[in-house]
């Protein structure tokens, strides 16, 4: 260390001041570059939402006519009246029935969502922590295992999923869409790839050796170690779970009480030929809002530019 | 099992209520008085709103209707629906619908047991779909072959018309009525010779007489006289194969557009600046996606622009089916329910508010239904088509359009069909390269078709 | 309270058991259901829910078949070139965005706002994104679409063009897609291990005179492999079971002519299709399984845990020449 410095001190002044500027060209070239890159791939990620926002002021004729427009138009209460069915104006089901209920939809889907997520999240991070903390003898063959299960094609198997849970009768409860995700193989992995680097076993050894027992070194200790990495993994599952349409479809259907919101904007969809396409992407707006506040809760953890995870404060 | 207990129960029921009991003429089975619910599944809203009316019609009707909708857009119906049917208990479906695209399955193929038979539901079916007239082919997609009886119908006619532009017609051929027409494109003449001639007329005044090729595609697939597959084999009709051959002539010859059905440029075409001659289609095209769609940006209409008239070739272009659970314990309750929606002719009966766009009140959307009879006796002028009587057409239409030639293969077919000839239109393979990939994709597709 | 010496073996069974108990309850069945599936002659919903038997045409009838199925060789094919031309891009990008975004010294301004939009296009569902981009690139004669107007304008095509008739035109519309929705979620994928390494390690790095390209390729690489490891394997097996854009971007059964029938795209047109082959689509989605298993096992051999200490000594070298390197570049300077 001490022969680097020297070189450094031993640098005459007009070459250090010819590096400093040398770097700071540089340094503003990159800039350049990065700012580019970071704004076309911000316009790309925006857009898309933009020409949503756009077609939920627009009538299902301007739609149809132009199926994308950035200039928005003039019908967004128009729409949310014939979306809420307080007008029945246009092509609005001419019913009384309320398909598009938020409310509900709301509160429904963020059950599933969120029932999934915590369990997924705190029993994943537990699994893992049994593969990385301790030795025991089915170890290998119980992670092996694991990594099977996440291989499996999803498809076919969603077919006996839902077979045996008419079977059982649990159609028409959330249950089989929340219970599930306590064995999540793919957050397993993740969470053991967090942690094997992550977590150090002294931490836990002196632990112990303080008197404490193992759920609460689990949960005291290990957990919070895995906050950046149960934060992004909740934005993930979250947000997949969210969205997921055909197993909620399938198991929900028939207890009208029970819809998530995707539920009622592809019930919006129904006959091809009678869609209110204004209200259809107002729907989608609707349905997309409470992802966007569960992220944005959630992505301090993406954002911050420290090591959350590491013991030192 | 379960008609031992409803036969029991009703034995124990007979000293309070000696009516409705034991098995009626026709077969039937006297509904299980504990059961006060009928489980009705749908893909839309649309019948479940026609069961609400019914209700509030027939307030003494005793039944509570639980609805369940399951959207047809990811595909999630028919699996909810197989599965519910197949789960039985007390939340399987009692009475389901059946869109065309997947109706065959449901009434002729491997999901047709579940089927409970219009006799079954207490519904004297012969003599009421004569006096209906309801169109052959409803009638002929409903019908179980295994057994011959009916066991679906639907309520809305979706027999196919050609809807064309007055204005060009005037421009074309100085006149826009539609009998005229008529003989100008060979309407109902069983052939496209005419319509030809047609499209080269109007191609010389800067026309094309159609939007893109699946406008017509429709017509053709209804004019073969085989289905896609017999005895468990490919069977390209000759008619059918043909498309491959009309979709290169359209587009060689500049008679269409190049447009695909629901994308902007078929939307285009239906606007006042549109310059398609015409589209294929039934009822629901002309009230809910030309009408609807009729208006530009600047406020500029293609509105009492249209008429309609017969096509060369009869067709039908989707529809919705109406079955009743074999396994329900109410099905006399059912019964009634599908009667009147499928083929009650009064003016109390649901299409007959239907046609004249009363079922929610005055100035409703009019929409052709299935019964003829009742077609007959109701008014369907719109002003959309400069105040035509639509009915006068769809009505033939009705008669025109074939259920026979259909397979419940049909649609994943028809995709690979309809796949094959666009590659071939479009330069991408020749003619020959094209069929035999067609076939290929058939055969590694569905398990249970050989092809040779 | 543990006396000393005593095992912990027993506490790794209890913290997993609420998976096994969750997989014996939830997934046990649907997947031994699977399995079996492809050995009968299931095909027709009325046979799901009869009693199972071996397939009259042979136990191997149907893998025997899809052996011969030139669709379903074709769309392995289709999967790894759609999957393998959009996860380098993918990769790549993601691994310069994480550098760039946990690289303190660029002082990047708004990056926490970068980082939180490009995750964004994962949020909205597949069914929207292909409606969108459906649209985008839609072609008619008269209307030529957004896509097309754009082009025409920055003069790449000189009249439009029906993408979607274009077997390679619409790949690479696919590959965009998957590209797009994707490369968001590895970034925040790496970013996590990236803020996992201890600071420390930059610290010392730093100290060493190392510039930020250094860093990067010394310590941060080598620090996430678990990490990339991980994102490896599941866009592997996201990658192979690419479904829903290739289903909804063209009329769902991968057209184009093909050109995005996946191996999902065929196992979902098998098992949900108008006369559902349930056996094939098993029979597919267990081929599918094994062809997953021996490249994940690939590529957990290639970055094995074994070689750790070893990979550790080399880059440890590596280092030292480097920095003898720089030594004597500086002596060199200096004079």
């Amino acid at each position: 260390m001490s022969t680097y410095d020297n070189q450094l001190t031993e640098m005459s002044e007009e070459q250090f001041r010819h590096n400093q500027k040398e770097k700071k060209v540089l340094k503003t070239l990159a800039h350049i570059g990065i700012y580019t890159v970071c704004i076309i791939f911000t316009l790309l990620s925006l857009i898309p939402f933009w020409f949503m926002i756009s077609n939920a002021t627009r009538t299902t004729s301007q739609i149809y006519g132009k199926s994308l427009s950035l200039v928005p138009s003039t019908h967004l209460v128009e729409n949310y009246k014939a979306l809420m069915k307080t007008d029945e104006k246009g092509q609005a089901s001419s019913s009384g029935t309320q398909n598009f209920d938020p409310v509900t939809g709301f509160r429904n889907s963020f059950i599933v969502s969120a029932g999934a997520t915590v369990l997924a999240i705190y029993f994943s991070t537990l699994t893992a922590y049994a593969i990385v903390v301790y030795d025991w003898k089915l170890k290998r063959a119980f992670f092996t295992f694991i990594m099977a299960v996440m291989m499996i094609p999803t498809q076919v198997t969603a077919i006996g999923f839902y077979l045996m849970v008419f079977r059982v009768h649990l159609n028409g409860t959330l249950w089989p869409l929340i219970l599930p995700s306590i064995a999540s193989p793919a957050m397993v992995f993740f969470m053991k790839q967090y942690m094997q680097p992550a977590l150090s076993l002294e931490i836990i050894q002196s632990a112990r050796i303080d008197g404490a027992g193992e759920f609460y070194t689990f949960n005291k200790i290990a957990l919070p170690i895995m906050k950046p990495a149960m934060a992004t993994q909740a934005i993930f599952a979250f947000v997949s779970s969210w969205n997921n349409l055909f197993l909620p479809s399938i198991l929900l259907s028939s207890n009208a009480k029970l819809k998530t919101l995707p539920m009622m904007v592809a019930l919006l969809k129904g006959d091809i030929y009678k869609v209110n396409m204004g209200a259809l992407y107002l729907a989608i707006t609707i349905s997309i809002l409470p992802l966007f506040i569960v992220y944005f809760a959630l992505s301090k953890y993406i954002i911050a530019g420290v090591a959350l995870g590491s013991v030192k404060g | 099992m379960k008609r031992l207990i409803a036969t029991a129960l009703c034995g124990i029921m007979t000293v309070g209520l000696l009516t409705g009991c034991g098995a009626k003429d026709n077969g039937t089975v006297a509904d299980d008085p504990s059961v006060k619910v009928i489980n009705l599944w749908s893909f839309t809203d649309e019948i479940p709103n026609m069961v609400k009316k019914y209700c509030d019609m027939h307030p003494d009707f005793g039944y509570e209707v639980k609805t369940t909708i399951v959207a047809t857009t990811d595909g999630a119906y028919q699996p909810a629906l197989d599965a519910a049917l197949q789960g039985g208990g007390a939340d399987a479906p009692d009475m389901y619908a059946a869109e065309a695209a997947f109706v065959l399955k449901y009434t002729q193929g491997d999901a047709s047991s579940y089927a409970a038979t219009y006799k079954e539901l207490g519904i004297d079916v012969d003599q009421k779909i004569k006096d209906a007239q309801i169109a052959s082919y409803s009638v002929e997609i409903g019908t179980r072959p295994s057994d011959g009886e009916v066991v679906a119908l639907g309520y809305q006619a979706t027999g196919g018309a050609f809807i064309y532009r007055r204005s060009i017609a005037k421009d074309v051929w100085g006149t826009d009525d539609p009998a005229t027409i008529k003989e100008k494109i060979g309407g109902g003449s069983g052939s496209w010779d005419t319509f030809w001639k047609a499209a080269a007329d109007l191609k010389a005044k800067g026309y094309p007489i159609i939007s893109g090729d699946g406008d017509i595609w429709h017509a053709i697939e209804n004019s073969s006289d085989k289905g896609w597959v017999e005895n468990g084999k490919l069977v390209i009709d000759p008619k059918r194969e043909e498309f491959i051959d009309i979709s290169k002539k359209l587009m060689d010859n500049g008679w269409h557009n190049d447009t695909r059905d629901w994308q902007d440029g078929w939307f285009a075409d239906m606007k006042k600046d549109g310059t398609a001659f015409g589209f294929f289609g039934p009822a629901w095209l002309i009230n809910y996606t030309i009408g609807a769609n009729c208006e530009s940006e600047n406020g500029d209409t293609s509105y009492g622009d249209w008429a309609v008239c017969q096509s060369p070739i009869g067709f039908f272009w989707g529809g919705t089916w109406v079955l009743g659970n074999k396994n329900s314990k109410v099905k006399n309750a059912v019964g009634k329910l599908i009667e009147w929606i499928t083929l009650d002719t009064s003016e109390t009966g649901l299409q007959y508010m239907w046609a004249n766009g009363t079922l929610n009140g005055e100035g409703g959307t009019k929409d052709t239904v299935a019964s003829g009879t009742v077609m007959a006796k109701s008014n369907g002028e719109l002003a959309f088509l400069g105040g035509q009587n639509m009915f006068d057409v769809f009505v033939e239409a009705n008669k025109y359009a074939n259920g026979k030639n259909l397979t419940q293969y049909d649609e994943g077919i028809n995709q690979a069909w309809r796949d094959q000839v666009r590659a071939y239109t479009s330069g991408q393979k020749d003619r020959e390269t094209a069929i035999k990939d067609f076939k290929q994709t058939v055969a590694d597709t569905f398990s249970t078709i050989t092809v040779e | 309270m543990k006396r000393k010496g005593v095992s912990y073996a027993k506490w790794g069974y209890i913290f997993s058991a609420p998976f096994a108990i969750g997989f014996l309850l939830f997934m046990l069945y649907p997947i031994v259901n699977t399995f079996l599936m492809g050995f009968t002659d299931m095909v027709g919903v009325a046979k799901l829910t009869e009693p199972m038997h071996v397939n009259p045409a042979g136990i191997f009838k149907v893998y025997n078949d899809l052996l011969h199925n030139k669709t379903f060789g074709k769309s392995i094919v289709t999967t790894f070139i759609l999957w393998i031309l959009n996860f380098i891009p993918q990769i790549t990008v993601a691994l310069v965005l994480a550098a760039w975004f946990t690289n303190d010294r660029l002082k990047i301004k708004g990056k926490g706002f970068f980082k939180v939009v490009f995750y964004l296009p994962n949020i909205i569902t597949a069914a929207s994104v292909a409606v969108l981009y459906s649209s985008f690139f839609q072609y008619s004669k008269e209307v030529m679409g957004p896509a097309n107007e754009l082009f025409m304008k920055l003069g790449l095509i000189d009249q439009p063009m029906d993408f979607f008739v274009n077997r390679s035109a619409t790949r690479w519309i696919v590959i965009f897609i998957q590209f797009w929705m994707w490369y968001g979620y590895t970034m925040i994928v790496l970013i996590s291990g990236i803020l996992g390494i201890s600071p420390e390690l930059f610290e010392a790095a730093d100290i060493d005179g190392a510039n930020g390209f250094q860093k990067f390729l010394y310590v941060t690489i080598p620090s996430i492999k678990t990490i990339l490891l991980y994102t490896f394997i599941t866009s592997l097996i996201g990658g192979l079971q690419m479904y829903d854009i290739p289903y909804l971007l063209t009329q769902g059964n991968g057209e184009p002519d093909g050109a995005i029938r996946t191996t999902s795209v065929f196992i979902f047109k098998q098992a949900f299709g108008n006369v559902p082959s349930y056996n094939v689509a098993a029979a597919a989605s267990m081929i599918m399984f094994i062809i997953i298993g021996i490249l994940s096992a690939i590529v957990f051999f290639l970055m094995r845990d074994k070689d750790e200490a070893e990979l550790h000594k080399l880059i440890k070298r590596q280092e030292k020449e480097y920095k003898a390197k720089l030594k004597a570049e500086k002596a060199q300077g200096g004079k």
